[in-house]
């Protein structure tokens, strides 16, 4: 007589499919998190970058640049005046420097842009005269000397303005038979302009349009993309451990499914990913203060479906590779050649024939994309560029699921 | 009526690229007992018991499990299934709970349910006091008895032991012999290899000795001793010895 079979359990890998899945996710990131080295290196390396880009771009998003002058006119106050106003313009951080220094300084391209206050400028001023404020620059200087100029020129055509108006106001005065001293008149002038500057006739009204372009905003997608492609790297390299291991072996004589396995895979795979990206988006805001908890939080959407999508591809990484080592290299194979078409070291949206249509074959392009019209465009995940770039990651993910189930065997046969 | 064998090996057979590691084992195992699969490295043990535990495709010929063929209802097998490989499968960065307990929730267990079959699994092997310690922390021996305690987390009624003791102390091994044989009063069916013959005539109702590919032997530690002679005088070892011969087997 037979024996009678357990016909009431359930059928393998059905009525509970979605709970192995995620246990198994589970315990790739519980490994993760208590692997001390895997986590050093992963949290450390983007704690790294920002602090590399902290010390590059000194930790602010607003422009800022040195000014150099040099003031001739020693004991003049329009000269005093014109570095003191210079002082106080917030984008400018203002070095006072001789005569010698500065033309050193320029003859050993230390430095491209000084401004020189000539020793007759307040004389000039003063006798009516147009007093000359001299730029002195390697070639056309740089884009940040180019705009310390502006403002001296500005600001020295502003103390000009006053001189020329105080001196008017003294002689028309006299004219009309009611001279008063000069100091008077200057004093009268003066507290005039600075009730004009307090209270100006045009009002010049800042309309943001979108975030700023400054350079962490520009890097930051890039950096995060090549990111994940590593993390996705060391997914594939995990599910093939477990190959090596044995505990594939063992996880072939329990219920778990190839399909639930990829899907667990997946899942830990975009979580250490996620572990990531969003420590990495977190230390930048700390440290570049470029978000806002809307945009924040619109970005770690994208770096989701981002992670989300590109695990999928490194399933294939994995269905394919038999040893740890194929599955590492293969994934820097992969994460340098997606990085570079992709546009995560220079922009490739603009690009045409062959490296356009390559560049769009990779998940960086649309990742990037999408990222750098959320940081940099200030777009929104509403806005249709946006949700196309989703689209298409989405697509990417499918994709990856696709060939990954034709290719994976988890017991040397389809079942 | 008698009833059929619990575990029934028909004809099986494995080649790899023309290669037979396998070459047509059959062999039956009752309900409860202890079934001892000895041979030297190299001679297709462990090829067989991948073939019974489902996670080596047959080339030919077919194990029945409890009424379900490999071949034609591998999952239904599995459910029947606990696996001890020979290697230490399981994650040295977790705890020896959370080991169990993931190996639990793969074979379909819910998570209160593995925490608390774990437990009780633990306690079985007398390692309950570790249980939050990382596996990595433990020696060589305790990874064993973890090793063999997930094998236990589906509860099933068919153990696959592929040399459970190999490494391990005097102490750890005695651990696991008790824990074998109190699995065996409880009904459990065993299918053990090992190299340890004294290990094979203490626990095993029955042995078969494999050899190239193929059973050799097959019969009681008593019977097989007893065809050299006085079985009192002879050990499992000189059967081994005089059935699979005296030179060195290196398998890569």
């Amino acid at each position: 007589m037979a024996m009678p079979s357990r016909t009431t359990s359930a059928p393998a890998g059905r009525g509970d499919f979605g709970r192995r899945p995620l246990a198994y996710a589970g315990k790739e990131l519980k490994v993760f998190f208590r692997d001390s080295q895997a986590l050093f290196f992963s949290l450390a390396l983007p704690l790294v970058l920002v602090v590399l880009m902290v010390a590059t771009f000194g930790g602010q998003t607003r422009f800022n640049t040195d000014a150099y002058v040099v003031n001739l006119d020693r004991g003049g106050a329009a000269g005093a005046e014109l570095v003191t106003r210079l002082t106080a313009v917030p984008e400018l951080t203002v070095e006072t420097l001789s005569e010698e220094e500065a033309t050193q300084r320029l003859a050993d391209a230390n430095i491209y842009n000084v401004v020189f206050i000539p020793e007759d400028f307040t004389a000039k001023l003063t006798s009516g005269e147009t007093p000359r404020l001299v730029i002195r620059q390697r070639g056309m200087g740089n884009t940040e000397g180019q705009i310390v100029n502006s403002f001296a020129a500005g600001l020295a055509t502003e103390i000009a303005t006053e001189y020329l108006v105080s001196r008017r106001v003294g002689q028309t005065l006299a004219a009309m038979g009611r001279p008063l001293p000069q100091a008077d008149v200057d004093a009268k002038v003066g507290s005039l302009f600075e009730t004009a500057k307090a209270d100006p006739p045009v009002r010049v009204e800042e309309q943001a349009v979108g975030a700023r372009s400054d350079p962490v905003a520009i890097f930051l997608p890039g950096i995060f993309t090549m990111f994940t492609l590593f993390a996705v790297s060391l997914g594939s390299v995990a599910m093939v451990e477990e190959r090596k291991k044995g505990t594939m072996e063992r996880l072939m004589t329990t219920r778990l499914t190839r399909v639930e396995l990829l899907a667990g895979t997946w899942l830990g795979s975009a979580g250490r990913g996620a572990v990531q990206v969003v420590f990495l988006f977190g230390l930048a805001w700390a440290a570049f203060r470029i978000f806002t908890p809307v945009s924040f939080f619109s970005i770690v959407v994208v770096a989701l479906v981002g992670v989300l999508s590109i695990s999928a591809v490194g399933l294939i990484i994995a269905a394919i590779s038999r040893t740890p080592d194929q599955a590492n290299w293969t994934g820097v194979f992969l994460a340098m050649i997606m990085s570079l078409l992709g546009g995560s070291f220079f922009d490739v949206t603009a690009a045409k024939g062959v490296l356009g249509v390559a560049s769009r074959l990779t998940y960086n392009f649309w990742a990037n994309d999408a990222l750098r019209r959320l940081i940099v465009k200030g777009e929104t995940l509403a806005s249709p560029g946006v949700g196309r770039d989703l689209l298409v990651l989405a697509g990417i993910a499918a994709a990856g699921w696709l060939v990954a189930l034709l290719l994976f065997r988890m017991r040397g046969d389809a079942k | 009526m008698s009833e059929e064998p619990f575990v029934v090996v028909k004809n099986l057979r494995k080649a790899f690229n023309g290669t037979v590691a396998v070459d047509g084992v059959s062999l039956s195992i009752e309900k409860g007992e202890i079934f001892g699969l000895l041979g030297p490295n190299g001679a297709g043990k462990t090829t067989t018991i991948r073939m019974m535990a489902t996670t080596l495709p047959i080339t030919s010929g077919d194990v029945i499990v409890a009424g379900h063929s490999v071949h034609d209802n591998a999952p239904a097998v599995r459910r029947h299934l606990g696996v001890c490989p020979q290697e230490l499968a399981l994650y040295p960065e977790l705890s020896a709970l959370d080991n169990l307990m993931f190996f639990g929730q793969m074979g379909g267990q819910r998570k209160a349910e593995a925490r608390e079959q774990a437990l009780r699994n633990l306690e079985l092997v007398g390692l309950i006091e570790r249980a939050r310690d990382r596996v990595s922390k433990f020696s060589g021996g305790m990874k064993r008895r973890v090793n063999l305690a997930i094998a236990l987390m589906a509860k099933p009624d068919l153990l696959f032991l592929d040399e459970p003791t190999v490494g391990v102390d005097p102490q750890s091994r005695n651990h696991v012999f008790t824990t074998i044989e109190g699995l065996r009063d409880g009904g459990m069916t065993v299918l053990y290899t090992t190299h340890y013959m004294e290990e094979a005539d203490r626990l095993c109702a029955r042995v078969g000795i494999m050899d190239a590919g193929r059973i050799v032997a097959l019969d009681t530690p008593r019977n097989l001793k007893a065809k050299l002679g006085d079985p009192d005088h002879f050990s499992l070892e000189d059967v081994f010895l005089k059935l699979t011969g005296r030179r060195l087997r290196d398998v890569g």
